[in-house]
């Protein structure tokens, strides 16, 4: 007999946020990776604006070069700390990077960032971009539960995901008229039972991008699903699954974990 | 319980749609303060949906449905618990002009760290002192290249290049930012260096106050004291307090580190440590433009005991400025400070 405790899957963190109310919601915290393409976008933002304002400068001051190189220099240095606190701290937490790459920056209780946070985390730069290349904030990143570079953890902020989502539509999750899995019905609650949320996902992730994923990728990643469901979660008799595509597998598997809850009914 | 998921959704729909719009509105007017029946039907729709997402979390096995709820929850809590000021809160001038009287506030309500700076930074200079005193091959390791050059010489070059000086205002400004810039740029380091619980930070003031007693000595014990003096007060008398405020800023952050989460109130404390930061660039900006200005012209264009004068005077000046200006009575001040909430 298998354990059934159910088997975590290795999750992406998150921060809970207990409200006064009691009421706990949970918000899923932005990974090193976009955190750097928004950086990077960022800093070409800037460097393209300073670009352009030092053309504009030199021109002004064509006459005086001394006193346009002094502009220029004071200009690079503020615009350079001020992009990101400024558009933060005004902008709800967001750079144009962040927005684009749907990051924010909040504050650790889950309310938006203040004006001083924003500073604050900004002007700690100086000590994360050590030694070179950002080096001290990604091991900060890389060493905290919940993702923050030192400036996070003095301004007490984080950074989170903000994919767009949209209101859940009235379309059953699976319109199958007939599902084998429910002959099992045993097996069927195991699985119910068993599976975390984030398994759940994955499953009608998986399903509803088959078309993005190439063929042999689609087929080694259904392959895997169906092995980990198989072994660790509800063992289905050979006999059936033999009979069943890895996709019709995740397709039944999803059905039951997502489709109409109602245990009683059963489908076809 | 199992939730009949199609049944729920169909049901509750209009109460998450109704909430939505609502939020809409709302982040689209940062300005607008709420009217109460907007906050009451605000909290209604924020308790049902909060309901629901308990029993999607509980009853239900639908990720996406239970993320919408969660963005839907969270965006509503931060709503009703977090006013941002508005533009016109945020843009008076008197917001803004408040920090040149409550730098010397926060300056004198963290002294402490400053004497812990300053003691640091004497460590430093005292050894830096010592070591070229008793040992004058130590300059070797102790001083950047640039001070390695004999200082009669120095002097010499120094006096001689001054006429030069004085048709180049153009690039004595130039010079003056970059001296601007480096300097906050190293301040702010020692300043975040506190996230090092304060060993970078005086690790940072430490070589400071090293470099600086071993040129101190090795001037004058060759008799260029009154050069030497007459060449760093006029932008050193702002220059190096502010480097001691950013060490300040550094050990006042190393001791917030080192409190107990809950022990913190991090948005004065921030408040705090910005206001340390902003005085001393304001402090930097001077010390460049003296630095660019002013310091490199010696004698005979500007006589020695003038300049020693003027940096005394400028010394004189910060002092009063950091010990008496923007202090005012207890009441007034908790009059002055206002309800926490901004």
């Amino acid at each position: 007999m298998t354990d059934s405790r159910p088997n975590r899957l290795p999750t992406t963190a998150e921060l809970a946020v207990a409200t006064p109310e009691g009421v706990i919601f949970r918000l899923p915290l932005a990974g090193p990776a976009p955190r750097l393409y928004a950086m990077l976008l960022d800093t070409t933002i800037v460097l393209s604006a300073l670009n352009g304002l030092g053309y504009l400068v030199y021109w002004i001051f064509a006459k005086v070069p001394g006193f346009g190189a002094m502009t220029i220099t004071l200009a690079e240095f503020a615009i350079g700390f001020a992009y990101g606190a400024l558009l933060e701290g005004f902008w709800n937490g967001q750079t144009i990077g962040k927005r684009l790459f749907h990051l924010r920056v909040i504050d650790g209780s889950g309310l938006p960032l203040r004006i001083e946070q924003a500073w604050v985390r900004n002007l700690m730069r100086v000590f994360d971009v050590l030694p070179f290349a950002y080096l001290v904030g990604g091991i900060s990143v890389l060493s905290s539960p919940i993702m923050q570079r030192f400036g996070d953890r003095v301004a007490g902020t984080l950074v989170v995901r903000e994919t767009p989502l949209s209101a859940p539509t009235d379309e059953a999750p699976s319109n199958q008229k007939y599902n084998s899995f429910r002959m099992y019905p045993a097996l069927a609650m195991r699985l119910r039972r068993a599976a975390t949320p984030e398994l759940a996902g994955l499953l009608q992730d998986a399903l509803r991008r088959r078309n993005e994923l190439a063929p042999y990728a689609r087929r080694e990643v259904y392959r895997e699903l169906v092995a980990y469901l198989q072994t660790e979660i509800a063992p289905f008799p050979d006999e059936l699954v033999e009979m069943l595509s890895d996709e019709q597998y995740l397709t039944n598997a999803a059905d039951v974990l997502l489709g109409d809850q109602r245990p009683s009914r059963i489908h076809g | 319980m199992i939730l009949d998921l199609q049944r729920f959704q169909a049901q509750e729909r209009p109460c998450w749609m109704k909430l939505e719009s609502l939020l809409v509105q709302l982040e689209s007017r940062p300005d607008h303060r709420m009217k109460p029946a907007e906050v009451e039907l605000l909290q209604e729709l924020y308790a049902q949906t909060a309901a629901d997402l308990n029993r999607v979390t509980h009853g239900a096995l639908a990720p996406e449905l239970r993320r919408y709820l969660e963005r839907l929850v969270a965006r509503t809590y931060a709503e009703l618990y977090y006013a941002p000021p508005t533009r016109s809160e945020l843009w008076q001038p008197r917001r803004w002009l408040r920090i040149f009287a409550s730098f010397p506030e926060a300056f004198r309500r963290q002294s402490r760290y400053f004497a812990l700076a300053v003691v640091v930074t004497m460590l430093g200079c005292g050894l830096g002192g010592f070591a070229v005193r008793y040992d004058p091959a130590s300059v070797d390791v102790l001083l950047p290249a640039d001070y390695l050059r004999n200082p009669g010489l120095r002097v010499h070059e120094e006096e001689n290049e001054q006429g030069r000086h004085l048709d180049s205002a153009q690039i004595e400004a130039a010079f003056s930012a970059q001296l601007i810039t480096h300097n906050i740029q190293v301040s702010l380091l020692a300043a975040a260096l506190g996230a090092t619980f304060g060993i970078g930070t005086a690790l940072l003031l430490f070589e400071n106050g090293l470099v600086l007693g071993a040129v101190a000595v090795r001037y004058a014990q060759q008799g260029f004291g009154l050069f030497v003096t007459a060449w760093l007060l006029p932008h050193g008398a702002f220059e190096i307090p502010s480097i001691l405020i950013a060490g300040q800023a550094g050990f006042y952050l190393a001791r917030l580190m080192l409190c107990r989460r809950e022990d913190r109130n991090m948005r004065e404390s921030m408040r705090e440590w910005l206001l340390l930061i902003a005085g001393l660039a304001m402090m930097l900006v001077w010390a460049g433009l003296m630095e660019a200005f002013f310091s490199q012209r010696h004698a005979p264009v500007l006589p020695y005991g003038f300049k020693v004068a003027v940096g005394a005077a400028e010394l004189a000046l910060l002092t009063i400025y950091l010990l008496l200006i923007g202090r005012r009575d207890p009441g007034a001040k908790m009059l002055a400070n206002g309800p926490a909430r901004n």
